[in-house]
């Protein structure tokens, strides 16, 4: 017992102290933050002012287009004049050509630029400014509807709330799809690169010969699971690293950014008036207005996420167990000269296969294909992870969970075998001819 | 000190062990010799418990062996290695945990090896900075640091530069006239004949000939010798026609031979023979090379 801690404690440390392990753990959130952080600030950074000169031959647009922060709209005479302004001012990045023809309403309008084309976002302005305007005038011209009672129809929106019909909360499916995904990825990410990790560590010894050594110190099993064990905890302490880091951030983000859960707060409160009474209607109105940002925080707090942490911290730790150990046999059967991809392959393909039915999952995560693999003990970890914000019966986990426990102990005791004539056998190719004949009764 | 008894052990169809009996005696370096693949490796395996017998059992110091006795063995395995990005210190202190020691008394005997064989230098480089030849010595350090009763060196000397191979052989000797009993596997017969007191040779999985290194070489005497005589001429010196004559030849008035004489024949006999042909410098008895008598042995079974 006091060996088997001893390989633990060395497995964990070699590893912790290691410059790599601290990279991974700080750089690896900041990156996937910085993923995502980019295209949010790309989205809502200051962007440069240009100017659309507009020359209207038809009258019909006077006053209609409106300049936002962006893109000042300003009316020029005739087309000559505003392509001369153009080459002459940098500021003028395009202009907008609206030609007379016989009937009333244009079919077409032209955008001139010089040079580099105009951005996609300044092209989709003005074509929507042209089509609104255009509709306007048809309904006020045409079907005699004043401009207020357009505007009303135009601001009238309808939300769709999405409720548990006994709790009364909502159901916030692309959060929870998005929480979904994440879990599924940490958790198969975790799984493959630990999982590996033992892998390596086992062909490590193996091919540098020190096994033999050790295993005339300690029983062969007692090396395997000390490895498996000491780099299970390297993972806990990353995934330990990782919440304390992200609730720091989170806790950042609501010291420095405040309105974003006010808001969310405030439109929670108002739904659960708004399912008692109408007269708050006009305010939810305002506040459905309120940037997707909001919806996503206003989701965030609506997760159980002390139940999520448990079930993942059992996903982790069974899931880990479940292919930690076959990953140890496998490492066990890796040589000098072998490919150590003949062997891991078997063991990878499902977690890959689980990887690829993702969206199916998330698509119908109460689906009968769901359903399988979050029992299948070689993909649930994955699939239920993936299912858990969702909302997964009791006996259904119930039983995923009993299932993984009972191949968990199974597991270990095959690798355990493998591991036990693979690691001293060297300079010979091993076949599962060879593997087989291990399990056969004398 | 430890013995084997009746072991086999089978992989598969494949007998690695056939009903092996070995005895070690105690303060003794014994040899388990054998050609490649005749089952060394195995039984050393079967007594460092990496492996289990099928049949028969390993004595150890008057009792079975048992799990705790690995504190008492120190092992070198013939595919020798360590951590490669472990440092020296670190590694050895952690190899000595293992077969029981305290940290502090670990490193207290680190010390001492270390210095004893100028390495300490080394204790906080990593494995990988060290050359081959720098490896084995550590290697061979963290082998006998727990003070073993019984060592165990499979193949010594393979891969040891001469230099390493005198220390280690050095080590190995002054280890066992502090009281370790040594076995020792090789399939170099001329490093046997050194330093070997006991031998036992093994060839397909089982045991061929064993016993003590010099009774052995006596019993396979072949009542061969070799002789120098100063003469004028060897030509003229003659020899009963029973006495078989080799490598006869004669250089600077000094003519040599290896002699070959009937069983019925003794030294005596030869020096007889010779003596009034001139003047007898040396008359030595040839005794067969342990190379000779293992694969005699080998041939003959």
């Amino acid at each position: 017992m006091k060996k088997i801690l001893l390989i633990i404690s060395r497995e964990y440390l070699s590893r912790v102290k290691k410059k790599s392990f601290w990279i991974l753990t700080i750089v690896v959130p900041l990156l996937l933050a910085g993923l995502y952080a980019i295209p949010i600030y790309l989205a809502v950074r200051p962007q440069e002012k240009t100017t659309v000169l507009v020359v209207d031959d038809t009258k019909l647009f006077d006053g209609a287009f409106k300049s936002s922060k962006e893109i000042v709209y300003q009316y020029a005479g005739s087309l000559d004049y505003a392509q001369r302004r153009m080459t002459e001012e940098d500021s003028v990045s395009a202009v907008l050509y609206i030609p007379a023809r016989e009937t009333t309403i244009p079919g077409d309008a032209f955008l001139y630029y010089q040079g580099s084309s105009p951005s996609a976002s300044l092209q989709s302005d003005v074509s929507e400014q042209l089509q609104s305007h255009i509709r306007t005038i048809i309904l006020q011209d045409v079907h005699g509807i004043t401009q207020e009672e357009f505007d009303q129809v135009n601001a009238t929106r309808i939300k769709l709330h999405t409720k548990d019909m006994e709790t009364g909360k909502e159901a916030f499916t692309e959060v929870k799809s998005a929480i979904g995904l994440v879990l599924g990825l940490v958790i198969f990410m975790v799984v493959l690169t630990f999982g590996s990790q033992v892998m390596s560590g086992v062909s490590e010894e193996k091919t540098s010969r020190i096994v033999e050594v050790i295993v005339s110190s300690v029983k062969p099993f007692q090396l395997m699971m000390g490895k498996v064990i000491g780099i299970g905890f390297v993972g806990l302490t990353q995934f330990a690293l990782w919440i304390m880091l992200s609730m720091v951030g989170f806790v950042g983000i609501q010291a420095t950014n405040p309105e974003l859960f006010e808001a969310a707060k405030a439109r929670q409160n108002m739904t659960e008036v708004a399912t008692k009474g109408t007269d708050a209607v006009e305010q939810m109105q305002a506040l459905n207005d309120a940037p997707v940002v909001t919806e996503l925080v206003q989701g965030l707090t609506a997760i159980d996420f002390p139940l999520i942490i448990t079930m993942f911290l059992i996903y982790f730790v069974l899931g880990y167990f479940f292919y930690a150990t076959l990953f140890a046999g496998v490492g066990a059967l890796v040589d000098v000269d072998t490919n150590a991809q003949q062997f891991s392959l078997p063991v990878t393909i499902p977690l890959m296969l689980v990887m690829v039915l993702m969206p199916a999952i998330i698509n119908e995560p109460s689906g009968s294909l769901a359903t399988w693999l979050s029992v299948i003990p070689f993909t649930s970890p994955v699939a239920m992870m993936i299912r858990i914000p969702f909302g997964v019966p009791i006996w259904e986990a119930a039983v995923s969970v009993g299932v993984l426990l009972l191949f968990v102990p199974l597991n270990t005791w095959v690798a355990g075998r493998i591991y036990k004539r693979g690691i001293l056998l060297y300079g010979k190719k091993i076949t599962y001819k060879d593997i087989f004949s291990w399990f056969k009764k004398k | 000190m430890l013995q084997a008894e009746h072991v086999t052990k089978q992989f598969g169809d494949f007998y690695a062990l056939h009903d092996v009996s070995i005895d070690v005696s105690k303060g003794r370096i014994f040899g388990l010799l054998g050609p490649n693949g005749a089952g060394k490796s195995t039984l050393i395996r079967i007594i460092n418990q990496i492996l289990q017998s099928d049949e028969g059992k390993v004595i150890f110091d008057g009792h079975e062996i048992r799990l705790s006795d690995v504190e008492h063995i120190g092992y070198l395995p013939e595919e020798r290695g360590l951590y490669k990005k472990m440092k020296v210190g670190e590694q050895a202190l952690y190899l000595a945990q293992l077969k029981g020691l305290s940290r502090t008394e670990a490193e207290k005997r680190l010390r001492w090896w270390f210095k004893h064989l100028e390495i300490d230098t080394w204790w906080n480089r990593k494995v990988e900075e060290l050359s081959k030849g720098m490896q084995q010595k550590v290697q061979f350090v963290t082998t006998v640091l727990h003070n073993p009763k019984l060592l165990i060196f499979d193949e010594p000397f393979s891969g040891f530069d001469p230099v390493n191979a005198t220390l280690l052989k050095k080590e190995i000797l002054r280890l066992r006239d502090e009281g370790a009993t040594v076995i020792f596997s090789t399939h170099n017969m001329s490093s046997v004949e050194e330093i070997c007191d006991d031998i036992a040779l093994i060839n397909h999985s089982q045991v061929v000939l064993n016993g003590n290194v010099k009774e052995i070489r006596q019993s396979y005497r072949k009542n061969m010798f070799h002789l120098e005589i100063r003469c004028t001429d060897s030509r003229t010196i003659t020899m009963p026609t029973e006495f078989v004559v080799t490598n006869g030849k004669e250089e600077k008035g000094v003519y040599t031979a290896d002699v070959s004489l009937p069983p019925t024949a003794s030294s005596n006999d030869l020096l007889s023979a010779v003596m009034s042909q001139g003047q007898v410098s040396a008359l030595q008895e040839i005794l067969p090379s342990m190379n000779d008598i293992f694969i005699e042995a080998v041939s003959r079974q």
